[in-house]
């Protein structure tokens, strides 16, 4: 996965940190210098970026280390510890439980992914023995309805949708409660892209999941989104009960550090990954295997289990 | 923050620094690319090293005119493309102006089709939509769906054909039917994928469309950079012809979803030099703009 790139360059400004003599306020600014160009060149809202580095510093305090200490040791673990809340919201999200039907409500901005991500998510489980189905409450887009009926007729899915009702918050609820009646345990509601400008279409969103009472409301964000990142998920998670991530197009080169800061500003975990176009192009993404794979190199393993 | 040095001799690397440090984080915070933000930056350290100060200037006011008008100069097209006129040359010449709209996964090539297609119809232009996209599930619907409301007619054969080919069967029905113009809607696609953007070069070789036109959309960070100069080179790598078309011009999509952030405008036309032929702020069929330079250098520099 690209984003272990900004392990490798982590690990690299380390490196170079471990090479120097003595260990001074120079050698630690170079190395957060590194650190920080390595973020931002993968999208980490800059905000973060600039916390982190505060935080490192306050925790490193250069002067007050006593003799023999080791320095090394204490700045790895500071820049570890900082990385790890970045990334790790601390709690797990809601998981469904097979045979208990849960509404699963998928929310994000225009073009994200999210229907494609329904479909996968609805097929991932299907494999494994659920009775998912899908409902179309995205009323607004040229094409929406063929595009989750396609994608759900190929993957033998019932969907559920309307060409003529304009009202999302009507389908959601109908689709919702016939598949409750047919005993489907995973119900997946679409919906319309939006962004946080949009007003009113935020406000509809808090009505559908409302109207629905999601379990869970999984925002879905493309990979190459850059600083606009961190704003828009917030405003998300202000509106409805973000409580998962799924990361889209991580086949494409984007480095996914907006992933990054919207976990950061959703406070939820990201939960699975889109790598691909097809059904299958789906993978799940554990946070602690992540973040040992990030910095699992060498001198981090010592650290992984603190 | 930065102390005056008027008088001084002349201007250092060392003197620069710091202004270039705090400017070249506010162009990242408002979304350029890490990589154009630090090559604009040495571009302007180069332009003042060894300059006088003039008196009474601070060196972050002088960093700051430096780094406007090479914004500016950036930003400004250097080969500026008429649409209008050119449809109306190809009109008379009997053969309809072809568009191709390409790009990744989700950036708004379609509904930005529909747009630029409104916005002909509005200069009493007829246009052809051409449902090259085979591929993505709903997307020959998606795109009936705009040229009925638009009451424009679209060619279309269905998903799984050769896009190539449904491209050159709707010139050809353009060309029967008297449309000025083909606007060739295309599947997204990664820039990374091989297969896919041999059979865009494929695409474009085939047609020899009168514009390529690159959909971008405003949110995109740092892999701004990686798609232009992909798309650009692997339509040229992937080619058979000798001369290969690559980007012409650029639209800008979701300009109304990122506030003050910007840069991705910055970012795509530094690194492909096509100029960003339109933008695209909203979902419905009147929101295209033009870009206004100026306001956009104004916000990044803010
Ligand atoms: N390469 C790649 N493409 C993806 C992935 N996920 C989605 N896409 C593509 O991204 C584009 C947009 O996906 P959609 O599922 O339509 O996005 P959406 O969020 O539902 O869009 P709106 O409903 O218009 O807001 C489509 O071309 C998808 O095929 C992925 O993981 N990899
Ligand atoms: N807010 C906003 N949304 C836009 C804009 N342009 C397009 N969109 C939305 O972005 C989403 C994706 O648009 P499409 O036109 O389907 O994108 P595409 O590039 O054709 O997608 P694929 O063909 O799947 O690759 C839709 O929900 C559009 O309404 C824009 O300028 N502003
Ligand atoms: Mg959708
Ligand atoms: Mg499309």
């Amino acid at each position: 996965m690209v984003l272990g790139e900004l392990g490798g360059s982590i690990t690299r400004a380390l490196q170079a940190m471990s090479n120097a003599t003595i260990i001074d306020e120079d050698v630690l600014n170079e190395c957060l210098k590194q650190i920080t160009r390595a973020l931002l060149q993968h999208d980490v809202h800059i905000k973060l970026v600039h916390n982190l580095q505060t935080n490192i510093k306050n925790i490193v305090n250069l002067h007050e280390l006593a003799a023999g200490h080791n320095k090394r040791k204490i700045i790895q673990q500071a820049i570890f510890n900082e990385l790890c809340k970045m990334l790790d919201p601390g709690k797990p999200s809601f998981t469904p439980k097979k045979g208990k039907p849960s509404v699963v409500m998928f929310v994000g901005l225009q073009g994200s992914g999210k229907t494609t991500s329904c479909t996968k998510y609805a097929y991932h489980h299907q494999k494994k023995g659920w009775k998912p189905a899908l409902v179309c409450a995205d009323t607004f887009r040229a094409g929406a309805f063929d595009q989750l009926k396609q994608n759900a007729t190929k993957a033998n899915i019932p969907f559920y949708g309307s060409y003529t009702e304009s009202d999302p918050l009507k389908i959601a609820v109908e689709g919702v409660e016939t598949f409750k009646k047919e005993n489907c345990d995973l119900i997946i509601v679409d919906t319309s892209g939006r962004h946080k400008q949009q007003k009113d279409l935020f406000e509809e969103m808090r009505q559908v999941a409302e109207a629905t009472k999601p379990d869970l409301v999984i925002f879905v964000m493309d990979s190459s989104i850059g600083q606009a990142a961190f704003d828009q998920a917030e405003a998300f998670k202000e509106s409805v009960a973000v409580g998962a991530v799924i990361v889209t197009k991580m086949d494409g080169h984007a480095k996914g550090g907006g992933a990054l800061s919207a976990v950061a500003a959703t406070k939820s975990p990201v939960i699975y990954i889109g790598t691909g176009e097809h059904m299958d192009d789906f993978e799940v993404f554990d946070v602690k295997p992540f973040v040992s794979r990030l910095l699992g190199m060498g001198d981090w393993s010592g650290l992984m289990n603190k | 923050m930065f102390q005056s040095i008027a008088g001084k001799a002349n201007l250092e690397k060392a003197d620069l620094e710091p202004a270039l440090k705090a400017l070249k984080d506010r162009l990242m915070t408002k979304n350029v690319a890490e990589e154009i933000a630090e090559k604009l930056c040495e571009s302007v350290a180069f332009s003042l090293e060894g300059k006088k100060l003039a008196s009474f200037t601070r060196i972050s006011s002088t960093v700051q005119t430096a780094m406007e008008e090479a914004l500016v100069r950036i930003l400004t097209p250097k080969r500026s493309i008429d649409i209008l006129r050119d449809v109306h040359v190809a009109k008379e010449q009997r053969k309809p102006y072809v568009v191709v709209f390409v790009g990744v996964n989700g950036v708004g090539k379609s509904t930005n089709l529909a747009k630029v297609a409104y916005w002909l119809q509005q200069h009493d232009i007829n246009v052809m939509m051409a449902a090259c996209d085979t591929f993505r599930s709903g997307a020959v619907e998606q795109l009936r769906t705009h040229a009925r409301r638009l009451q424009i007619p679209i060619f279309e054969k269905g998903y799984e054909k050769d896009p190539a080919v449904v491209a050159k069967e709707a010139i050809q029905e353009a060309t029967r039917n008297g449309s000025d113009v083909v606007l060739v809607d295309t599947a997204g696609r990664m820039q990374d994928n091989e297969p896919l953007m041999r059979a865009l070069s494929k695409l474009i070789y085939v047609n020899s469309p009168d514009l390529v036109l690159f959909v971008g959309e405003a949110l995109v960070g740092n892999d701004a950079v990686d798609q232009l100069s992909k798309f650009n080179q692997k339509l040229a790598d992937l080619s058979p012809s000798p001369s290969p078309r690559l980007i012409d011009g650029i639209l800008l999509t979701k300009f109304d979803t990122i506030d003050d952030k910007v840069g991705a405008a910055l970012s795509m036309v530094y690194i492909s030099g096509a100029p960003v032929m339109f933008v695209g702020c909203g979902q419905s069929y009147t929101d295209l703009k033009k870009l206004n330079v100026k306001s956009i250098v104004k916000t990044l520099l803010k």
